[in-house]
């Protein structure tokens, strides 16, 4: 009895585990290259990321106009 | 590192196409390949709401767990690329994909499918950045170029947004904690602060 009990509870808890599924998978194709290694960044990372986000403000019309203060 | 990311905002866009117009051109996307498309709910009734769809560059993305060939790969920015040098068009992405991202050229008669095609978040693939080959199989590199995907910069309304996903979700939450929801964000009061009544606005008559 008590044994199933066990047995049963494990089984329970096992349900509720999750199995990842999301396992790496190798990528069999060429390198690609850095997107801040070209001309125009030349390898500068922080220049690269500072003008992706400074050009994702752009999007924020709130820093247009004075909308966003009401 | 970053982590780009789409949102489309609903309740803002009119569905005007612009970001499917801007994806073809500025990739020059042959006739049949859709990178991105509108999709209307309740189309003519009121109440309608257009959103567009394209490749969401998924965290855990399904057509990178099936792929055969394993040609699909993550940027640096969590952007979704494949090999088109390896993509043996056999389709299984497309059956994965809960977004219908993945596109297939026609490359001849009896339904022969081409290598797959689908949105490169306009950060081109693994070739060499401004390369010809590049833009021949993947597109323009705006990514490489300091610039955001070309759908979201050309978006009327803003109601696509493209970027960093802490940094557009900001923008989106500010956007609905100012216009509020539901019937508050359409309308007189909407339009002219708060007030229904257009004597009440700066300048305005009584």
């Amino acid at each position: 009895m008590r044994l199933a009990l066990i047995v049963a509870v494990a089984g329970l808890c096992a349900a509720c585990h999750e199995i990842p599924q999301d396992a790496a998978k190798p990528y069999a194709g060429k390198e690609d290259t850095k997107a801040y290694a070209g001309d125009k960044f030349k390898g500068d990372k922080a220049a690269y990321e500072q003008a992706l986000a400074q050009r994702a403000q752009t999007q924020n019309e709130y820093l247009r106009t004075d909308a966003g203060k009401r | 590192m970053a982590r780009m990311k789409f949102i489309c905002d609903a309740e803002r866009c009119i569905e005007c196409n612009a970001c499917s117009t801007a994806c073809k051109q500025e990739h020059e996307v042959p006739w049949g390949v859709n990178r991105r498309r509108l999709v209307t709910l309740n189309d003519g009734l009121p109440g309608e709401r257009s959103i567009s769809v394209a490749c969401m560059h998924c965290t855990d993305a399904p057509c990178m767990a099936v792929c055969p060939v394993d040609c699909f790969y993550r940027t640096e920015d969590q952007v979704v690329l494949h090999d088109k040098d390896l993509c043996i068009g056999c389709g299984y992405c497309f059956y994965a994909c809960p977004f219908g991202a993945p596109q297939f050229p026609q490359a001849g008669a009896f339904g022969l499918r081409g290598k797959m095609d689908k949105c490169t978040y306009c950060a081109g693939g693994p070739e060499e950045n401004f390369s010809v080959a590049e833009f021949r199989k993947y597109g323009r590199n705006r990514i490489a170029e300091g610039k955001l995907p070309a759908c979201a910069e050309m978006c009327s309304t803003k109601a696509l947004l493209a970027g960093d996903a802490p940094v557009i979700t900001a923008i989106y939450k500010q956007r609905v904690q100012t216009r509020g929801k539901g019937d508050e964000i359409w309308g007189w009061k909407m339009a002219y602060k708060g007030s229904g009544m257009l004597a009440d606005q700066d300048g305005g008559k009584s």
